[in-house]
């Protein structure tokens, strides 16, 4: 018995522990006035990959110790970071960009043309999440030119440029990610693995020096995150969704737009067959046009949102809500059960006895599949199955490994979540030519106007042509992978990034936040500054 | 109690006896009535600290929490059966095995030795990992390493009643060892067994919640009370108490009770023991 006891009482104190876990290396409480020009911050995860730009760093948000080619504004428009000018030729394949001269590393060395060459050879050589595949060769032109020859027209390239962060050939070694140089606002002191990273900020910035000249990076968990806010150790703290209502004193809640979004993938194709690797492809019922449409309709999103979100999101209608290359018209009118039921009715879906419909001997019986350790989708999928349930299709949440997901999602629903700010993302989720490739089109969708648009609008040259065939995809008034379409994603849900910031200090307008919380915040950190 | 009821120590273990089954089944028939509907999402209700209507409160999309407590102590409990069972077996097959001869003794108690020296939550994390998680999983991995301490029981139990006269006898009038097996070894055991599978109740259950708790049992979508349990943490911080306070504290009172009524069955059965 007294084993047992103890067993309770471990399991009691484990629960204890964890919610009261603080991380005691930072706790030393420092006035106001001592770090007049320093901030603190708990935002997110360590980067497992360390800070190397060719390795994935900085793809979301701002690579904070390097600096772009090019970069975007709040509202994202492309601008000037390192280039000058750049052209692109009539056939769209040959890129040339001038480079500033006046910029130097934060070793106190020349960044020039060889730096960006070995920059983008040494990215598409990488085994990593940057695809530069269609990058045929980039050569230096003279000091500061560069040029760029692609395989194929990709309008999306520019988006490539404004995210790689340039890194400098003399200092390049394997250990780069652990010691990053670059011409960034800030610069690395210190990173204590598992800990915090410590970053000062670059004097030979070429830009405008940074307000903060110091900054510390907490990776805390997101409860030891909150206790240290609460204490008044953090200056800005990312919380998740639940603690969105509680108030912090000295802090105010910063709620920002996001297209980190999340909908349920279903599988567009009737069972066939098994992938390379044999797993299972396609489902009978979601296959058919009238149950993704019905279930599309039935779904009150903002209901998910105020339920689930506590009211910290929007409704979500596409992949990329609220950004340039989005459709406004994909937004559709949801809640409406009884067209719903009537859709279903009508493509010859009848109600059984048991209260699921059925037709042709198959019955409207799915999965949804969801990461077991995310409680947002896991609340989602539970609510999404309820949602569905008066139109007589039954779904089950079912919560599963990435591993075992990985398995199931070319023939099973899975709830999702994807939102990066480049339209490629669009091209990679519903082309024909990714079918089955990884997770982006894991459902088998193919519509052959909608590649047609899609390739059109990587082949373009001109920035406002290709968001016009962009537009199209989604829907051009008869087809297109929108839910007006054929509906192959049941989009739900944008999730708000919340953040608790020091009261005093001023973040400045903020872009919508990509999937990912935590670093994408640091986007425009050069720019913060306390208020009067 | 003595004093209040002037009952003898007999009466007074069965009166203890009926209290303990009489919760117990309460619990099981209300949990195995509860159905899909009354867990059902309520968003419009949720995060409501205990009250008259949700003695337990609810949780964040707004479910019951004295239901899924209900629900998910039936579900232990349904696993606790099963994995006790199939426990119970084991431990009586290897402790009838140790007893036929030298050699096969001491393979079971080297095996025994075995399952003992490593420690048991990680044993169990090992084994319902390798059969595929889940319940299947978790039942696996529950009956394969509940049985060593009862098997060591049995088996010296049984090592006793095989030098009694009454079963050499036996073996001098020639009859067969599956005979004797059956008429004097089983008869004999059959009350420990009973009793080693009550004890061993409480100890599944709590391993359940433990593996569950942290992620290698039953999936999340189950309202088990070590899923409840391990949701309930990121809200202890926004100061949602009641989800983990109450469901934790119903899981230790089941498993006392359950651990009550073993002992005092052992009483019953057999009062002159220790």
């Amino acid at each position: 018995m007294k084993k047992l006891i103890g067993i309770a009482l471990v399991l009691f104190l484990l629960l204890v522990a964890c919610s009261k876990q603080l991380d005691e290396t930072n706790a030393d409480k420092q006035t106001a006035e001592a770090r007049k020009n320093e901030l603190i911050l708990a935002i997110g995860s360590e980067p497992e990959d360390g800070f190397d730009p060719t390795l994935g760093w900085g793809r979301y948000g701002n690579p904070l110790f390097q600096s772009t080619l090019f970069t975007y504004d709040a509202d994202f428009q492309i601008k000037y970071d390192l280039a000058e000018s750049y052209e692109v030729s009539r056939d769209g394949l040959e890129w040339t960009i001038k480079i500033r001269q006046d910029v130097l590393f934060a070793d106190g060395e020349l960044l020039d043309a060889k730096d960006v060459v070995f920059t983008f050879n040494k990215t598409k050589n990488s085994a990593s999440v940057v695809d530069l595949n269609n990058m045929k060769k980039i050569e230096a032109k003279d000091e500061f030119t560069i040029q760029i020859t692609l395989q194929e027209p990709d309008s999306t390239f520019i988006y490539t440029l404004a995210t790689t962060g340039i890194v400098p050939e003399h200092a390049y070694s394997n250990t780069y990610k652990e010691n990053p140089i670059g011409s960034g606002p800030y610069q690395l002191v210190q990173w204590e693995k598992g800990q915090q990273i410590i970053v000062k900020a670059n004097p030979n910035y070429y830009r405008k020096q940074p307000y903060f000249q110091k900054l510390t990076f907490l990776f805390l968990s997101e409860d030891a995150a909150f206790a240290a806010a609460k204490a008044g150790q953090v200056d800005v703290v990312s919380v998740p969704a639940a603690s969105g209502e509680s108030k912090i004193e000295g802090m105010r809640l910063i709620q920002l737009k996001s297209v980190d979004n999340r909908g349920v993938m279903l599988p567009y194709v009737v069972s066939s067959g098994e992938t390379e690797d044999h797993f299972p492809i396609g489902n009978d019922v979601t296959a058919d046009i009238a149950i993704r449409k019905a279930m599309n309709m039935a779904i009150d999103r903002q209901l998910l949102v105020d339920g689930i979100l506590n009211g910290f999101g929007t409704p979500a209608y596409s992949v990329a809500d609220g950004l340039p290359w989005w459709n406004e018209v994909t937004v559709i009118e949801d809640n409406r059960v009884e067209e719903a039921k009537f859709t279903l009715e009508k493509a010859g879906w009848k109600l059984q006895d048991n209260g699921i419909r059925a037709k042709d001997g198959i019955e409207a019986s799915i999965s949804l599949v969801y990461p077991a350790g995310d409680q947002i989708r896991q609340s989602l999928s539970l609510a999404f199955a309820e949602m569905v349930e008066p139109l007589g299709v039954k779904v089950t949440p079912k919560g599963k490994s990435w591993n075992e997901i990985e398995k199931v999602m070319y023939s099973q629903p899975v709830m999702m979540g994807w939102g990066s700010h480049s339209p490629l993302e669009m091209y990679h989720l519903y082309s024909s030519s990714t079918k089955g490739i990884g997770y982006y089109n894991a459902n088998y969708y193919s519509n052959a106007n909608v590649d047609n648009y899609m390739n059109k609008a990587l082949r373009t040259t001109s920035q406002g042509e290709a968001m016009k065939w962009w537009k199209k995809a989604q829907w051009d008034g008869e087809t297109g992978f929108s839910a007006k379409g054929d509906a192959p994603w049941i989009w739900l849900v944008n999730v708000d990034h919340l953040y608790f910031v020091n009261e005093k200090l001023d973040i400045g307008k903020q872009k919508i936040q990509p999937h990912g919380h935590g670093w994408p915040i640091t986007d425009f950190i050069s720019d913060w500054h306390w208020k009067e | 109690m003595s004093k209040i009821l002037p009952l003898s120590k007999r009466q007074r273990v069965i009166v203890s006896i009926l209290f303990s089954v009489l919760i117990l089944a309460a619990i099981i028939v209300t949990g195995s009535l509860i159905g899909e509907e009354r867990m059902a999402i309520q968003l419009a209700s949720k995060h409501q600290a205990p009250s008259l209507e949700h003695p337990f409160g609810t949780d964040w999309l707004g479910r019951d929490m004295l239901v899924r407590t209900v629900k998910g102590l039936t579900i232990s409990m349904g696993i606790g059966v099963l994995a006790a069972f199939a426990s119970t077996i084991i431990a009586f097959a290897l402790s009838i095995l140790s007893i036929l001869n030298k050699t096969l003794d001491r393979m079971v108690t080297s095996l025994i030795d075995l399952f003992l020296s490593v420690p048991h939550i990680v044993m169990l994390l090992l084994l319902s990992f390798v059969f595929g998680g889940g319940y299947k999983g978790v039942i696996i991995g529950l009956s394969l390493t509940h049985w060593p301490s009862l098997t060591r029981l049995l088996r010296s139990e049984l090592l006793q009643i095989k030098s009694k006269e009454f079963v050499t006898i036996s073996y001098r009038l020639g009859k067969k060892k599956l005979w004797i097996i059956m008429h004097h070894f089983i008869p004999h055991v059959l009350p420990q067994m009973f009793v080693g599978f009550l004890l061993l109740f409480p100890h599944a259950i709590l391993h359940e919640a433990a593996i569950t708790f942290l992620g290698f049992g039953l999936p999340p979508e189950q309202p088990a009370i070590g899923i409840i349990l391990a949701e309930s943490m990121r809200y202890l911080s926004v100061g949602m108490w009641w989800l983990a306070l109450f469901p934790g504290f119903s899981l230790v009172i089941m498993v006392t009770l359950f651990d009550a009524l073993g002992k005092n069955l052992r009483v019953f059965i057999d009062p002159f023991h220790s």
